[in-house]
């Protein structure tokens, strides 16, 4: 991911929730308390960027104690990784994080979750297939005859849904998949006419 | 919670509405004055912070100032990281519009008449969308592409990719354009007229948005 990259440093804005392991009297403000000291034990959420820098920071003391520990964000607690076990296609991500596997792999770099990677591999794979799916129908690729471009024949009632819940990584998917698609298809036509 | 790096990540998300659009929404003068200013306090504080330690600050004696210092010192980076990506996904974009052909004037136009800008909206004393820096830019940048595009005459490095159907085409004026030499004399573009042209004689004013291709 590149240092410009928008979506990546929107990604970097989720927050997640942290413990304070040290008493720091400047930095009251983060707890919403400017003029009391933050005490050791506080818990706070905080964005990635600063979190995952004061978690991995040598604090210099001889236990190798770090600033913050952190925890994983809601959006991959157990509630929703159970539901994503059950079926992948059922859990709106984006309600959960608008970059969920952005949070995601973040979360995956700092912590060792294998049980967690896991779940959510098989989440990303079975979904893409669903989001390939999709973006074939939409735009009336497959419909022979009647197609018409933003037609939106293909999709109706879960599709839709299930489209809506798409996190930003899985739109970007789509989008590609479907301007692929057509794109092919109005190649095909070209190689026809000529 | 208002917190260091807000401001900045609200500018991100201008930016990240800008890689959507097709023109170039107006430049965020305040939101960028308060990021930078934000940095300004930031450094200040840092410099307060440091002052008493002339110099021998050690991190392992001092954990909770050693805290601070990082986070001080990552809202900074954070913002700079924001100030940057915000200003290149204007540039890139400032770019790609040179490329098509677009010129300044017309975006301020465009502004002006809201959305999509089809009244002739130019010189109602719309204020430029771009700070004055990317107006530089834009006119720079256009110079160089002009410098480039002129060690080869014979070709229009930004004309059209498609190769033409016709070698005349049926056009219909939506802005006045004044008067253009063609191969078959001079042809004087008054808005609501229709021509049949040479499609290559007309290509630059299609792009720039004033003759409309029909058929």
């Amino acid at each position: 991911m590149s240092y410009y990259d928008i979506d990546s440093i929107l990604t970097d804005a989720e927050k997640i929730p942290c413990t304070f392991q040290v008493d720091i009297p400047d930095l009251g403000y983060l707890d919403n308390t400017p003029t009391q000291p933050l005490k050791a034990g506080t818990k706070v959420n905080l964005p990635l960027w600063l979190a995952e820098m004061l978690a991995i920071a040598n604090t210099g003391d001889a236990e190798g104690k770090s600033f913050v520990t952190f925890d994983l964000p809601p959006a991959l607690g157990n509630d929703v990784v159970q539901a994503l076990k059950a079926d992948p296609r059922a859990v709106p991500l984006r309600d959960q994080s608008a970059h969920f596997y952005g949070l995601a792999t973040h979360m995956m770099e700092l912590s060792e979750e294998q049980e967690l990677a896991a779940a959510l591999r098989k989440t990303f794979v079975t979904r893409a297939s669903e989001v390939a799916l999709h973006a074939r129908k939409v735009g009336g690729v497959g419909h022979k005859g009647k197609a018409d471009e933003g037609s939106n024949l293909g999709i109706g009632g879960a599709g839709e849904e299930f489209l809506r819940g798409l996190d930003e990584w899985e739109r970007k998917l789509f989008r590609k998949a479907h301007d692929g698609a057509k794109s092919g298809k109005e190649w095909m036509e070209g190689v026809k006419k000529h | 919670m208002p917190m260091y790096g807000d401001q900045g990540n609200k500018l991100v998300q201008h930016a990240k509405r800008t890689q959507n659009l097709a023109h170039l929404p107006p430049y965020q003068t305040e939101l960028v004055r308060a990021v930078t200013r934000e940095v300004r306090d930031l450094d200040k504080d840092v410099a307060s912070l440091l002052e008493p330690f002339q110099g021998s600050f050690d991190p392992s004696a001092d954990q909770a100032t050693a805290c601070t210092l990082l986070v001080n010192h990552l809202s900074m980076r954070r913002n700079k990281r924001c100030l940057l990506a915000y200003h290149r996904t204007r540039t890139d974009k400032l770019e790609e519009l040179i490329w098509s052909g677009s010129d300044v004037l017309d975006l301020a136009g465009q502004q002006a008449g809201g959305a999509n800008g089809g009244a002739p909206a130019a010189d109602s004393g719309a204020s430029s969308s771009l700070s004055p820096q990317e107006e530089d830019y834009f006119r720079q940048y256009g110079d160089l592409l002009a410098a480039y595009k002129g060690q080869w005459t014979d070709i229009d490095l930004t004309g059209s990719l498609e190769p033409p159907r016709d070698l005349f085409i049926d056009v219909r004026v939506l802005k006045d354009a004044g008067e253009i030499q063609t191969e078959y004399g001079a042809i004087n573009l008054t808005k609501n007229s229709q021509f049949y042209v040479r499609q290559g004689d007309v290509e630059r004013l299609i792009a720039q948005g004033y003759l409309q291709k029909l058929g």
